[in-house]
């Protein structure tokens, strides 16, 4: 490796350890890469020019739809309303709560595409009514806390949109639909970890409904996850491009809870459009520095150079796949998903084409692998948010979480060494050969 | 002090800019989609007006977002520090983020800018210059300089925030 990774890695390292906004940290660290080998007001010049076109795409787009989107529909209504649909398919059991919790965290993670807005919704209601009912307090946030990940990779997904972009035009449809087994997988593992929590500790039973209030809540529930229908079945059946369908989503959403469940009003619609543009932004200076930071990796032949490092670490792919997912791992603790996605895929993808793993497998592996970083102490953005909705802190719920980590990490596994997990759905539906 | 009170005006207006724009790419897009569906004649500079208004939005609302602190950090070490010296190293910070505003932002985007006026590079449905759209590169530079300076002379204290929910801030980061 020579001088201008030093740079790179030194300069980046750096500036995140003094807290840089991690999208200026990416456009300097380019910036002095690039000055080792061109004058600076062609760096200058080139980096502008990569941050505004990096955006110009419109594929893009469907990231501010979903985003605002899924701050209507983040609503406490569509939450509590999502609940009572997932009780009345699992409360009936031993520790149904928790069922119940995964299932809501599950679905209202698809909707809103936001593991945090999941965690707040989903958490605020099911921890302290998990609480009355005797569960262990750090329990319950460790599971809301694990279960709001999965809706990354359940779609409507941004986090898939952002990979699809970063590692240069994989179908977002077919991503869609490859992140669906391994987001009901890890839902599955946890759900299994609840029940053997629930049976060590005997508890209670939840709500069983007469048959006619079970129908009424499932019809309840039904216009809220109809957005997913519209938008994926969609998608999938050629309808329209992602990004019509983020719009198609936004103005459901408005439909719904302006008109339907009048949960919000027109005057609470500004407030919404703004707060939906300053997560957009965020993400989007994040997009474009990445850009440009990508555009300066292939010109300094840095994936190659990476690659050639990795691959005389072992001739195994297993224990290649292995590595890569311990690097990611780590990374995941200290970074949060976007930035992650952003910086990795590109260094990664040739890697993985040398060993011959789809793109699509891939990015699953990642998300799936870069979600248990959010879970995990120092930075971990979904932990934190459910350590204050659960009145608790980390080190307390650090025991609870343990096995349902290794829920996740045993799914982590399946993931990267099973790829039919990944490629089945899309191939089955016919998204790829 | 004149300035802050300037400083806090000009975001009111880029806030009032900023849902505004979001607004008309959610009209827009509908639009297409209308157009291509009902009229089935689809409309051919909707697609090119999306595609800037992101631009525009990503890059000004990122200022927006930089002056009221959204932006994902690692905060790790940084907390680990006694307050003096953590107070040092975020003003290096807002110095760090001054040099890449005038850098790439102000000066690279003026000479992109130029570039496009000179070559005269239009864009191929609406037919507008290129350096329009590239001119959200300076003024975005130039009001992350602005907040950065704000936050220089007011010593980082936390700015003035329109009434919100609580949870407000970590909704913030809802792409995690």
């Amino acid at each position: 490796m020579d001088l201008t990774i030093w740079i790179l890695l030194a300069s980046f390292v750096v500036l995140l350890m003094i807290n840089t906004p991690i999208a200026i940290a990416i456009a300097i660290s380019t910036i002095l890469t690039m000055l080792l080998t061109m004058d600076s007001v062609a760096a200058l010049t080139t980096v502008a020019q990569r941050m505004a076109t990096g955006l110009d795409s419109f594929a893009l787009l469907a990231i501010p739809f979903f985003i605002l989107s899924g701050y209507i529909m983040g609503q406490g209504g569509i939450a509590r309303r999502l609940i009572n649909f997932a009780m009345v398919l699992v409360g009936r059991f031993s520790g149904g709560l928790a069922f119940v919790n995964v299932i809501a965290c599950s679905l209202f993670g698809s909707i809103s595409g936001s593991a945090v807005a999941a965690t707040s919704a989903i958490g605020g209601f099911m921890i302290p009514a998990m609480n009355k009912e005797g569960y262990d307090k750090n329990f319950n946030t460790a599971v809301t806390v694990t279960a709001s990940t999965t809706g990354l990779l359940i779609p409507p997904s941004n986090i898939l949109i952002i990979f699809s972009l970063a590692s240069g035009g994989v179908s977002i449809a077919a991503l869609f639909m490859a992140g669906y087994l391994p987001g009901l997988l890890v839902a599955f593992g946890l759900m299994l970890v609840c029940a053997y929590y629930a049976k060590r500790n005997n508890l209670p039973k939840g709500l069983k409904y007469s048959f006619a209030e079970g129908v009424h809540h499932l019809v309840a529930g039904l216009p809220s996850l109809f957005l997913i229908v519209i938008v994926i079945g969609g998608i999938i059946a050629g309808f329209f491009t992602p990004t019509e369908a983020g719009a198609i989503a936004v103005l459901y959403a408005l439909l719904l809870s302006l008109g339907v469940y009048k949960e919000i009003s027109f005057a609470d619609l500004p407030t919404i459009f703004l707060k939906s543009v300053q997560t957009t932004a965020i993400v989007m200076l994040l997009i474009g520095a990445s850009a440009a930071m990508s555009w300066m990796l292939s010109y300094e032949f840095i994936p190659q150079q990476f690659t050639g490092f990795i691959l005389t670490l072992s001739e195994n792919p297993l224990i290649i796949l292995l590595l890569i997912n311990i690097m990611l791992l780590v990374v995941g603790t200290f970074m949060d998903m976007t930035p992650a996605v952003l910086i990795f895929t590109p260094i990664l993808m040739p890697v993985m084409a040398e060993m011959g793993v789809s793109p699509l497998h891939f990015g699953i592996m990642m998300i799936l692998n870069l979600s248990i970083g959010l879970c995990t102490p120092p930075v971990g953005s979904v932990l934190f948010v459910g350590c204050s909705i659960g009145k608790t802190s980390i080190s307390a719920i650090t025991k609870p979480l343990l096995p349902l980590y290794a829920a996740m990490f045993a799914c982590l596994l399946l993931v990267t060494f099973v790829p039919a997990i990944s490629e089945w759905l899309p191939r089955f539906v016919g998204l790829i050969d | 002090m004149i300035f802050l009170k300037l400083v806090n005006s000009i975001d009111k207006i880029l806030q009032k800019l900023l849902i505004a724009l979001m607004a008309l790419l959610l009209i827009d897009v509908s639009w297409q989609v209308m157009t291509r569906f009902l009229l089935e004649n689809p409309s051919s500079f909707t697609e090119e007006l999306a595609r800037f208004l992101l631009i525009w939005i990503g890059l000004l609302g990122s200022a927006h977002a930089y002056r009221h602190k959204m932006h994902l950090g690692v905060d790790v070490l940084v907390n680990a520090l006694s307050d003096n010296v953590s107070k040092r190293i975020a003003q290096l910070v807002q110095l760090v983020t001054i040099a890449f505003a005038l850098s790439v932002l102000v000066y690279g985007g003026i000479t992109l800018m130029m570039l496009a006026v000179h070559l005269d590079q239009t864009s191929p449905s609406m037919q507008i210059n290129m350096g329009i759209v590239y001119f959200a590169l300076p003024l975005s530079g130039a009001l992350f300089t602005l907040f950065a300076i704000e936050r220089l002379v007011t010593g980082n204290h936390k700015v003035e925030y329109e009434p919100d929910e609580p949870s407000s801030d970590e909704m913030q980061k809802g792409e995690s």
